[in-house]
């Protein structure tokens, strides 16, 4: 399937997530400004997912960062910073969506920005077959997978159990069932490539 | 997994995740590919946020500049300058006295109110030095270089989350 690129070990990015955490912490604006470089995209996706519009998105992810500093010293480990900020980006998500301002589904560019089939004018982005199946597989899914994947498929490696059990929605749920929505999506997948088959 | 006595080492490595497969991380790659094309963040927010972060530096709890006063101390060793600094902040009064000494550098004598153990930094651009202040609130930094500094006071190790949070100072010129 798709060649993700081999990420750094998971304990490898721990322990320098963890330094810059501690770093952050006794001060250094450079450890923080590598924080949210790190995890900005991260949060810019959480606030998306909720359905705000650009503008707010960004206004959101600034907001949250913002309140970090105030939370900073209380924040022991990297995987509890990671989850504070997915759940603090997503409730302050949703306070502002619920102010009830521009919320329009047609505010939401990015559902209609892939052609289902080949990509065309230059504007559009373009994606390999793969992507176009899994994408079509994805857009099927319920809107609260299709969150929930899109903040996942964001979160740290290491950090996917204490995000997911926050949100209360296992990725992978305990047990040999997995997760719903990922089976939902290996299941659309498998019936696109059985399709195509026949 | 490799076995660890630290339960948040297990955290760490999530050793729970052991259920999602290949497969599974290669969806979540590909969701995060395709999202990152159609969806992409602004590419300057990153910078946005960090510069709005420098602007309000790194604690909850900012001391104001309350009082400064200059004395000469004329002395057996010839005029001496020392300042007498005051910083307020809602839980502290922090007040420190900078005297020059004979080698450029300056000492720092500091007390806070209410009398309490805690973590004291002094940060300046290059480096942060650290001290602790003892029951009666009292630290002291003996030679610390001139320059742009602040102070940030911290819960002591201790009692580490108990008594308050952290205070900063404005930056004052030593």
């Amino acid at each position: 399937m798709m060649n993700a690129t081999a990420p750094t070990g998971p304990s490898d990015r721990n322990a320098r997530m963890a330094d810059l955490l501690d770093a952050a912490q006794g001060g250094s604006e450079d450890a923080l400004g590598q924080i949210t470089a790190e995890l900005s995209p991260m949060l810019w996706h959480v606030a998306r997912a909720t359905g705000l519009n650009t503008d707010d998105a960004e206004d959101v992810v600034q907001t949250v960062w913002e309140r970090l500093l105030f939370h900073l010293t209380d924040i022991r480990f990297a995987p509890a910073l990671v989850s504070w900020l997915v759940v603090t980006t997503r409730r302050e998500a949703w306070r502002v969506r619920s102010k009830g301002r521009r919320q329009l589904p047609a505010e939401q560019e990015w559902l209609t920005a892939v052609p289902d089939q080949a990509a065309g004018t230059e504007e559009q982005v373009v994606l390999d077959e793969q992507q176009r199946a899994l994408w079509r597989a994805v857009r099927q899914l319920s809107e609260q997978c299709q969150e929930l994947l899109r903040i996942v498929a964001f979160v740290p490696r290491p950090d996917y159990q204490s995000v997911s059990a926050e949100l209360g929605m296992p990725v992978g749920s305990i047990g040999p069932t997995r997760g719903r929505c990922l089976a939902k999506v290996r299941a659309l997948l498998a019936d696109e490539l059985d399709g195509r088959r026949a | 997994m490799k076995p660890s006595d630290d339960p948040l080492d297990e955290l760490l490595d999530g050793t729970d995740f052991e259920i999602l497969d290949d497969t599974d991380f290669e969806i979540l790659e590909g969701i995060r590919a395709i999202f990152g094309q159609v969806d992409p963040m602004p590419a300057g927010l990153p910078e946005r946020v960090r510069f709005s972060l420098a602007m309000r530096g790194l604690e909850a709890e900012v001391a104001r500049l309350a009082a400064e006063e200059d004395s000469r101390l004329v002395g057996a060793r010839g005029a001496e300058q020392s300042r007498t600094v005051t910083f307020d902040s809602t839980s502290l009064t922090i007040m420190i006295r900078i005297d020059s000494n004979k080698n450029g550098t300056v000492r720092i004598d500091g007390w806070l109110a209410p009398p309490q153990r805690r973590e004291i930094e002094l940060q300046n651009p290059a480096e942060t030095l650290g001290a602790s202040s003892d029951e009666q609130g009292r630290f002291a930094f003996a030679d610390v270089p001139q320059g742009t500094a602040r102070l940030v006071v911290r819960a002591a190790e201790q009692d580490e989350g108990g008594s308050g949070s952290a205070v900063v100072t404005p930056a004052i010129v030593l």
